[in-house]
């Protein structure tokens, strides 16, 4: 479904991300894990059509994300911690105009809204100005709006970032029911706990590389570690070092 | 960036939302509805009245005019009874005159070195008239009325030497010259002031249009909305054609209200004339709009292209910025761009209309509003001030397309 192939970005001097490989599938919710600055943030714009990749390839269902973005953002659905909404709209509102976007009619789209209205708990606040949310129910309404036209592939970028902890418990709970045949859910984030709760498979990526790639339980038996935090400090430093057997081994992992 | 065709439902749906987040703004809409509406009338009609009574209460007004010397009795008779130049002046005695000028003891002085003649045919004798030339109520007030005074005296004189050689006072004047003005009505209720017309015009546009272009773009980068935006199947081009909408749109009801508060103030111009509330200084200076057809037209084209222009400065400015304020810092000078040009109209009686002046976007349109407002305008140099505004609104609106899809632009904040 998710074909990234020597993916590169730079800025100026700056690698931002280095030769990244890695598939995913659809049914499965697949992690991206690293510090800031580590390029998740930079892989999952090009994902989004927002970045072109200085080299390397990114095709989603076959279609390449430089060559098509028009077809590829037909098909995600993207949430990040710095996104929000205009304070003067209702969540209703902005929900219509993105179904619109889709080319959802009036129908379908408040047919949606009713689902996931359901599905988030979006309740009477859905109808108030955005300016008025709490940090939560703003995040609640940034995701069904990500996810009004039933993308996919589902993007969640540091999604949890800010929220509280009912708020958070409500975002993993909700990327915990978005595993479904033909969809896949990217999660990045640089709180181990949440993908070791959430994620299937989980990346784990160190200064712009990919240092390893598998499911949580193979990571912690590989490093021996009980946590994946853990895990993630003894890859980081094995994967460090280039050419390293780690970093061999993730850089074309599939 | 590859060149994409622009779907005009997408566009509108982009539209909508910036139009609806505007229209919800109370804020704004004071600014882009009650604004122009009681602005106008008071700037088009108010400025005018109390310019017109200022000038107009200095002939009523008695001001003081010092005297160094002795004045003939006829002369002080003459400046200081009241007359067809209004209230005459008080005559007061002062020793130094650039002092008396300059302390405010008198607003000009008569001095006079060597006898006055009383009657006419000697040698013709100097007088010094001491004001402060560049001063309008000077000008207006004490000075013309001793000018006039002494322009009376030697009338005077002249007449009755004509009568005691048995010859009438038309001897003066063989040739009488008659002004006949040849401005259209139209024109002359556009008066000394149709230049503000333009520069009222195109502010209020681009205040119309400020707010919606700058929150759409750097608001929304700031608000991190315009991301969502950009990863939905939405194109770049209809993006910003989106944006372009809703801010001219928002200019264009801005330019809306603002032609009524013009229009408005022009019909109670003409309410309040026939009653004597509007002395004929007012209406020398007009600032008034009455407008025919043609020139209906010709303004209507020239506001739309103005209000596409300045809509594409506004959002090639709004998205390049990291923040709503620093938009804010950036489309200040715009005002400036419009203001001083503007200002500069008030002297375009004596630029030469070429087809090169109204070639100039934004600049030309302004003459062209002018030469409209006077009744002057031709078709061909509004079409061609159209044109220019049209293509510069172009190649913003391209610049603006390209800046949205620039990674550092779009993520600079």
């Amino acid at each position: 479904m998710l074909d990234i192939r020597n993916l590169s970005k730079t800025y100026g001097d700056f690698r931002a991300l280095r030769e990244v490989s890695f598939t995913a599938q659809s049914g499965e919710v697949f992690g991206l894990l690293g510090p800031n600055g580590a390029g998740k943030t930079t892989l999952l714009r090009i994902l989004a059509t927002l970045l072109r990749p200085t080299a390397g390839t990114v095709t989603l269902n076959g279609i390449d994300t430089a060559r098509d973005p028009e077809a590829v953002r037909r098909s995600i659905g993207v949430v990040n911690g710095g996104m929000g909404l205009p304070p003067r709209l209702s969540g209703r509102e902005v929900l219509r105009s993105f179904a619109g976007l889709y080319g959802l009619s009036r129908e379908q789209a408040d047919a949606r809204i009713a689902v996931l209205d359901a599905e988030l708990e979006l309740g009477r606040t859905l109808d108030a100005r955005a300016g008025e949310y709490s940090t939560g129910m703003k995040q609640k309404v940034v995701i069904a709006r990500a996810v009004i036209h039933d993308p996919a592939v589902l993007i969640l970028d540091e999604a949890a970032s800010g929220l509280d902890i009912f708020a958070r418990r409500a975002l993993l709970d909700f990327v915990g029911r978005t595993r479904a045949p033909g969809r896949l859910t990217l999660y990045s984030t640089h709180v181990m706990s949440e993908a070791e709760e959430v994620c299937d498979r989980v990346a784990i990526m160190h200064r712009g590389e990919l240092v390893a790639l598998d499911s949580v339980p193979a990571l912690l038996a590989q490093t021996g570690e009980r946590t994946l935090e853990r895990a993630f400090f003894e890859l980081v430093r094995g994967g460090a070092a280039p050419g390293s057997p780690v970093t061999q081994g993730a850089a074309h992992a599939r | 960036m590859r060149a994409e065709g622009l779907r005009p439902g997408m566009m509108w749906q982009v539209a909508w939302r910036d139009l609806l987040s505007t229209l919800r703004d109370t804020r704004t809409l004071r600014s882009t509805v009650l604004l122009p509406l009681l602005l106008l009338p008071l700037l088009s009609l108010g400025l005018p009245l109390l310019l017109g009574n200022l000038m107009g209460g200095q002939v009523q007004e008695r001001q003081r005019v010092g005297v160094i010397g002795t004045l003939p009795p006829e002369l002080r008779r003459l400046l200081t009874q009241p007359g067809s130049g209004g209230q005459g002046v008080e005559l007061v005695p002062v020793a130094d005159p650039v002092q008396a000028v300059r302390g405010g003891e008198a607003e000009a002085v008569i001095r006079v070195t060597r006898a006055l003649p009383t009657q006419a045919g000697g040698a013709p004798v100097g007088v010094e008239v001491y004001a402060e030339l560049g001063n309008l109520k000077s000008r207006s007030g004490a000075y013309a009325k001793v000018q006039s005074g002494v322009d009376a005296y030697n009338l005077g004189l002249a007449r009755t030497r004509l009568a005691a050689a048995g010859l009438s006072e038309a001897v003066l004047t063989p040739v009488k010259v008659q002004s006949v003005d040849t401005r259209s009505p139209q024109n002359r209720s556009a008066g000394a002031l149709a230049f503000l017309v333009p520069m009222l015009m195109l502010s209020f546009l681009l205040n119309g249009g400020l707010a919606t272009a700058l929150d759409s773009t750097a608001g929304e980068k700031e608000r991190g909305t315009l991301e969502s935006l950009l990863v939905s199947p939405v194109r770049r081009s209809e993006v910003v054609a989106g944006k372009l909408l809703a801010t001219t749109l928002m200019a264009l009801v801005t330019g809306l209200f603002s032609l009524l508060g013009f229009l408005g103030s022009g019909l109670l111009f003409s309410l309040l004339r026939p009653r004597g509330l509007i002395n004929p200084a007012t209406a020398d200076l007009g600032g008034q709009l009455s407008l025919s057809a043609g020139s209906f037209l010709a303004m209507a084209g020239l506001v739309l292209s103005s209000a596409l222009l300045i809509s594409g400065a506004l959002i090639a400015l709004g998205i390049y910025a990291r923040s709503y304020k620093e938009a804010q810092t950036y489309a200040s000078p715009l005002s400036l761009l419009i203001v001083f040009p503007a200002v500069g109209l008030q002297f375009a009686d004596f630029l030469a209309r070429s087809a090169a002046l109204y070639a100039l976007p934004l600049f030309g349109g302004m003459v062209a509003l002018l030469d409209t407002v006077k009744g002057q305008v031709t078709p061909g140099h509004a079409l061609l001030a159209v044109g220019a505004n049209l293509l510069g609104a172009a190649l913003l609106g391209v610049f603006a397309w390209r800046c949205f899809g620039r990674e550092e632009v779009i993520f600079r904040n």
